[in-house]
């Protein structure tokens, strides 16, 4: 399938014989916005260094549609990149900059790039050593989500901005989807990748523990459920999924679920129940199941 | 106990540059010390060695011989700007690197974040970087102290209070510049325009007071194993512990990562953005314009005594004739004196090959590289336009050294060299350049951080290896290891085309495989 915008085969890069990133297969239709997780030092950016070809793989293939991602000259006409340190030439000024990357870029729509330096509040008149850390990202963010790249590859790219312009970032993302570009976004803004993100791959020790829609992560997991009710209190306790049921006193229980909730809803029928209330975990709470438990290393030391 | 974290903190940042340049000075002042022995007990060996010295070029290079008869006055004069050169840039480069360099990566935010002021930090730092300096010159004084113990003091005295005094040169510019960069490229046009100064005091007699406003001067003016005078490195020490104040004073007054120059807006100009060849030259522009003007002005200023020299020379045709059998040309033609001096430009635009391409790798390592890279251009395309803009600027640097001899010459009223002639002189080092482009580029390949030092081995390690071989009458193969030995002294000679066609194509070898490694390699930052 090599309609994929982004796809990693096997994909494995060690470090002095210790792995960054460990077997990992990837698949990334286009136009979807994909959510990259997982803590400091899972391998998120050692992934991203492979797929823009600045890290060759230990092992296994990384390909931006189709195209090796070693291949820059190739691969990179597809991609635009904001990285999670943005790095800028100290003598140029933001307006030279942004001229620079359009110049050797793979195409740049230049007036939506003054409208997104209107809107990111960018101001472009100064040198580039004055700038703060948000500064620097905003014309790394301008200069990406200005190209015609169908992919969009950015690493953590709002750490550093303020709530008025991670709105602004969100508004981007968006019109950048309805553009038809891919979007890959490695975050651990959890908030961020729920709010924007189509689907997620869940990153751990370098090895990819989930892949799911932000929907589907959720099925997946425990919802917790408040019942009202009338009369005898339902009884739960052998229901498939269902799991911690708590009274809590004035006809009303909670229990959590997990799974399908066909069995649950037919139990509940057989019930007087008033009133139902199912809240479906934050991405915080999946993460943290994820996290939670201690991560075990392989290698030694 | 936070002074003591400061203090080793520095430490750790310094000591392995410190113990290579101490090292430097121990070997080198005892390597000569060694073979002195020799030199200055032969009387014919001596009178050649007047000879060669009563060169204007070698006498603007190394200052006039003060006390060649004696074990301890060769050293010095062959030894003493050298090391004061090694020690000065060295310092510079430390200096800046972990003081204007820590607080541009923001660290020394952390570091004032703790009960420390600024001016503490800076003051402990300072006093940290004066030690690499007198170990240097403490070692060169034990190496010298068998040929007499009051001119080795003296001689390492003058060697810290150069380093002190470019200590505070450059923690000055870095509390005055808001960028490592600026800073660093501030203190080395100061030690640059110094050394310029003590060359013209000691080449043109009414400007001979320029000795006593630089610091090569007055350590030339101290003359160890001639005189010993105190009063010059008091006047450096004077200096050096002002320029240390005048940073505390406007440490005192500035805010933690800006400077007292700070950039404001200004007009943007898109001129040279337009590709990766384009903002290769772009980058080099003001640089290259800093080394043009020294360069231009040395070899005007070469250009301009060159007629008072060589009449000295026919006077005295004896001295000629001996620097002839010492490995030199015939230095009183004008073709043979400049050709000495046409080989040794080999040294600067060598170093300035290796200092832009350490520049690049710098870019490599603090990831401003990363966006060149995103973009669809291979990372050959990049390196492959940094190192043709380099070559470009080294031969345009090449050709306005030439250009400049010959208008100094002409100017002063000989008509002995062409323009012609004064080109194929200076081109004719350029093999030695390609070399110092290839180290240059095999360090990037495999040894980032070892690009100035592998870039520069060429020219700089390359001329003192032949200078000192020669002066020690060392075996044929020593000698022959420095591409110097290589040149032919055009415009006298014609060009040794073999010799410099295998020095050529070792160069562009070794470039293409550092740059095709380049190419390869995981990024680095």
């Amino acid at each position: 399938m090599s309609g994929s915008a982004v796809r990693t085969v096997a994909l494995t890069k060690k470090y002095g014989g210790v792995p960054a990133v460990d077997d990992l297969t990837i698949e990334v239709p286009p136009g979807e916005v994909f959510g990259f997780l997982g803590p400091n030092g899972a391998g998120k950016s050692t992934t991203i260094r492979v797929l823009l070809g600045l890290a060759a793989p230990t092992s296994g293939r990384a390909e931006i549609f189709g195209i090796a991602a070693q291949d820059v000259a190739q691969a990179h006409t597809k991609l635009a990149y904001v990285p999670a340190d943005v790095a800028l030439w100290p003598r140029l000024t933001g307006r030279e900059t942004l001229h620079l990357l359009a110049s050797i870029g793979p195409g740049t729509d230049v007036a939506y790039r003054d409208e997104l330096i209107e809107r990111f509040d960018l101001d472009v008149t100064k040198r580039a050593d004055t700038y703060s850390t948000g500064n620097r990202q905003k014309i790394a963010l301008v200069a990406a989500f200005a190209t015609r790249a169908p992919l969009l590859v950015l690493d953590e790219p709002t750490s550093g901005l303020d709530p008025l312009m991670e709105r602004e970032f969100r508004r981007a993302v968006a019109e950048a989807r309805e553009r038809g570009q891919t979007i890959f976004l490695s975050s651990h803004l959890l908030a961020e990748v729920e709010a924007v993100c189509d689907r997620v791959g869940i990153l751990r020790a370098g090895r990819l523990v989930e892949t799911a829609t932000v929907a589907g992560l959720r099925r997946l997991h425990r919802s917790e459920v408040t019942v009202a009710y009338t009369g005898a209190a339902p009884e739960l306790a052998a229901v498939p999924g269902v799991d911690g049921v708590e009274p809590l006193g004035d006809g009303r229980l909670r229990f959590g679920l997990t799974g399908a909730p066909g069995p649950v809803l037919q139990q509940l029928a057989r019930f007087d129940v008033t009133a139902l209330n199912v809240r479906e975990p934050s991405l915080e709470e999946i993460f943290l199941d994820y996290y939670g438990e201690p991560v075990r290393y392989d290698c030694g030391g | 106990m936070a002074d003591r974290a400061l203090v080793g903190l520095a430490l750790r940042q310094i000591r392995f540059g410190g113990l290579a340049v101490t090292s430097v000075a121990i070997a080198l002042t005892a390597l000569v010390v060694a073979t002195a022995e020799t030199i200055v007990t032969d009387r014919s060996n001596l009178a050649s060695l007047e000879a060669l010295a009563s060169n204007p070029a070698i006498r603007t290079l190394f200052g006039p011989p003060i006390a060649l008869d004696s074990v301890g006055g060769f050293t010095v004069w062959r030894t003493a700007t050298p090391l004061a050169v090694i020690v000065g840039v060295w310092t510079i480069v430390a200096a800046t690197r972990i003081t204007r360099g820590e607080e541009d990566a923001g660290r020394w935010s952390l570091l004032l974040s703790g009960h420390r002021p600024l001016r503490d930090v800076l003051s402990w730092t300072a006093g940290v970087l004066a030690v690499a300096p007198l170990a240097a010159g403490v070692g060169a004084a034990a190496a010298l102290a068998s040929a007499g113990t009051a001119g080795a003091l003296i001689h390492g005295a003058g060697i810290v209070m150069v380093g002190w005094f470019f200590v505070g040169c450059a923690v000055l510019g870095a509390q005055v510049f808001a960028s490592r960069s600026a800073a660093t490229t501030g203190a080395v046009a100061v030690l640059g325009a110094t050394l310029l100064a003590r060359m013209i005091g000691d080449g043109v007699e009414a400007l001979g007071w320029l000795r006593w406003v630089s610091p090569f001067g007055l350590l030339e003016l101290s003359r160890p194993y001639a005189g010993n005078r105190w009063s010059p490195l008091v006047l450096l020490l004077v200096a050096a512990v002002a320029l240390m104040a005048a940073a505390l004073v406007v440490a005192g007054r500035r805010d933690v990562g800006s400077g007292v120059l700070v950039a404001g807006p200004r007009r943007s100009s898109t001129v040279l953005l337009g590709s990766v060849g384009g903002f290769a030259v772009r980058r080099l522009l003001v640089p290259l314009t800093a080394w043009a003007i020294a360069l231009g002005a040395y070899y005007l200023l070469i250009g301009l005594v060159a007629d008072s020299a060589l009449t000295f020379l026919r006077d005295n045709p004896e001295f000629s004739s001996r620097a002839g059998q010492a490995g030199f040309a015939d230095l009183a033609s004008v073709e043979g004196y400049t050709a000495t001096l046409f080989a040794i430009l080999a040294m600067p635009v060598g170093g300035f090959v290796a200092v832009r391409l350490a520049a690049f790798a710098d870019a490599e390592t603090d990831r401003r590289l990363t966006p060149l890279v995103a973009a669809p251009v291979t990372r050959l395309r990049l390196v492959g336009a940094e190192i043709t803009a380099t070559l470009l600027g080294a031969v345009a640097l090449t050709v306005l050294s030439g250009a400049a001899a010959w208008a100094g010459v002409t100017l002063s009223g000989n008509r002995d060299l062409s323009l012609a002639e004064a080109l194929a002189g200076t081109l004719n080092m350029l093999p030695i350049v390609l070399l110092c482009v290839g180290t240059s580029v095999l360090a990037l390949g495999w040894a980032p951080r070892g690009v100035t030092l592998l870039g520069g081995l060429p020219g700089g390690g390359g001329f003192l290896l032949y200078v000192l071989a020669l002066d020690a009458g060392a075996p044929a193969w020593v000698v022959n290891c420095s591409p110097f030995a290589h040149l032919a002294a055009v415009p006298l000679e014609s060009p040794n085309w073999l010799a410099s066609g295998v020095m050529s194509a070792f160069g562009v070898a070794a470039t293409v495989v550092g740059a095709l490694r380049f190419g390869r390699r995981d990024l680095r930052g």
